[in-house]
């Protein structure tokens, strides 16, 4: 199976396909979402297994269906398509529209696993590398947010698209059933937060400047704080914050204009 | 005039980028703020608000159809605003997020029309229409950019005179207010992050990576890969205790002897 991407063929539309699918969102909408980009992205398979014009036209209205999944990771699903639609050129009785259940039934638990990873993980993970730097004004700050996030997403897109055309077809549908996309989001998950909470110690600064004065000697509060759980008060904040937007449901301009108004205030009175 | 031009340039070509390289994370503040910073000749300041606006902006991503506020206008202008009136980051989040929940419906308007671009698109499809196809998809991308590239103009030109009125008066103990309330926003930016993947049970893991920072002050790098470790111990190690524990027996045996 895997001697079929050996071909000079295959390897120049894996090529081509891995270009291509950068385009994915270029017209993101409501209507179709990803559809227009993903039609586009598999054109470079689509004209070399159709070479007749109507057979180019249905499989370009085929992927015209409404399609929405993680960008970074579409390649994945892109490499099963393309499998497909391979045997479909070859097989006069392939049933063409098991190409788009099976893609519609990979793009959910990819995204799943895409947004937890990419916009859950891997981006926090740059940030937290970049910021410290971007702090003091290095251009370092920009450059390793960039390289920490894009080169995971570019082996990933590429990587992704070859296995999904090698191997997809059996190994990640068998891998949607089994759970193995359940695991590796609970997992990204756990990195996710506990960065995520990392960040928010390193970040969210939130001290009073209450005192108490008995008999000459000033108490400050903050100290005190500071003895028992350094950092308590951002964690509390951050984790009010958290139960407004869960529990109450309070949108996030809310929060905003509820987090202005608090310093603020608290200034004015003159207790942060 | 020239400044407006050069904002709005930046917004356009960032966002032109983001998109034709598969969402790479340039239209994020931390990249926008420093181009913004370069093109009105202050890298400096443009990198250390990119700092303070990403913070602030964390949590506001896109996933799946629900428009988050718009994070690339409202860091831009944010900092444009801040440096073209010689203030500091905090003014760069007090204005930027006003200007991002407003230019929310920015892009629900481009969705919207480029909803109405898919019925010729399905058509092009028909015909077998590549070229054409290809030519609507970074059609439906240059529209957007040129919203961005007006609605970006159009603002620095006729805002910036009034932005720094308004910055100059601002009182002390207000300026204070904001400063505190800046460092308070991450909060609301983690808050939102943390929405779709915590729960009750999972928010331990968000406590223990904050003790670590807060108790042991360990590097964020040490914190990530301690959560990866610990992921994989709990997801594939724990999930298959019988195995593990003949292993265990086994192992056992060995040092009995």
């Amino acid at each position: 199976m895997s001697k079929q991407v050996q071909s000079k063929e295959d390897k120049k539309m894996i090529r081509e396909l891995f270009w291509y699918s950068f385009l994915l969102e270029n017209s993101y909408n409501y209507e179709r979402q990803q559809a227009l980009g993903y039609a586009v992205g598999m054109w470079p398979a689509i004209k070399r297994f159709y070479p007749n014009k109507e057979d180019q036209a249905d499989a370009l209205v085929r992927h015209m269906q409404i399609f929405n999944t993680t960008p970074h990771l579409v390649s994945a699903i892109t490499g099963v398509s393309v499998a497909l639609e391979k045997e479909a050129s070859q097989q006069d009785d392939f049933d063409k529209s098991t190409i788009n259940s099976i893609k519609v039934s990979l793009m959910g638990p990819l995204a799943g696993i895409g947004d937890s990873f990419f916009w859950g993980t891997i981006r926090i993970i740059a940030s937290a590398l970049a910021l410290p730097l971007s702090a003091q004004g290095s251009i370092l700050g920009p450059i390793m947010f960039l390289i920490a996030f894009n080169v995971p997403h570019i082996l990933i897109r590429y990587f992704g698209l070859k296995f999904g055309y090698n191997f997809g077809t059996s190994i990640l549908t068998s891998a949607n059933e089994s759970g193995v996309f359940a695991k590796i989001t609970k997992s990204a998950t756990i990195v996710g937060l506990m960065v995520i909470g990392a960040m928010s110690a390193q970040m969210v600064k939130l001290q009073t400047v209450v005192s108490f004065n008995f008999e000459e000697t000033v108490f400050n509060l903050q100290d005190y704080i500071d003895q028992i759980f350094p950092l308590l008060l951002p964690l509390l904040y951050t984790l009010f914050m958290f139960w407004l937007l869960k529990k109450k449901n309070k949108s996030s301009t809310f929060l905003l204009l509820i987090t202005i108004a608090i310093g603020i205030i608290g200034a004015y009175v003159g207790i942060l | 005039m020239q400044a407006a031009l050069l904002v709005g340039l930046v917004v356009a070509v960032v966002w032109f980028f983001e998109k034709m390289f598969g969402t790479p994370m340039v239209n994020r503040p931390i990249i926008i703020a420093p181009f913004v910073g370069l093109v009105l000749g202050d890298l400096k300041a443009g990198i250390i608000m990119g700092a303070s606006l990403e913070l602030v902006f964390m949590g506001a991503i896109q996933v799946g159809a629900a428009v988050p506020p718009d994070v690339l206008i409202g860091s831009a202008l944010g900092t444009a605003f801040a440096i073209l009136s010689g203030a500091g980051p905090e003014v760069a989040i007090t204005l930027g997020l006003p200007i991002a929940l407003l230019a929310q419906s920015l892009k629900v308007i481009i969705f919207i029309v480029r909803s109405s671009l898919m019925e010729p698109a399905v058509k092009m499809a028909e015909n077998a229409n590549i070229k054409g196809l290809f030519a609507l998809n970074m059609f439906g991308l240059i529209l957007q950019c040129a919203m961005y590239f007006g609605v970006a103009f159009v603002a620095v030109w006729f805002g910036s005179a009034a932005v720094e009125t308004f910055v100059a008066n601002i009182p002390a103990t207000l300026m204070h207010g904001l400063e505190v309330a800046g460092k308070l926003l991450p909060a609301v930016g983690f808050a939102l992050l943390l929405q779709p993947m915590m729960d009750g049970k999972n928010i331990l893991y968000f406590i223990l990576g904050f003790i670590l920072i807060g108790y042991l002050e360990l590097p964020i790098l040490a914190v990530t890969v301690f959560g990866i470790i610990l992921a994989f111990i709990i997801v594939f190690e724990v999930g298959q205790g019988a195995s593990a524990s003949v292993q265990e027996d086994e192992l056992e045996g060995l040092f009995d002897e």
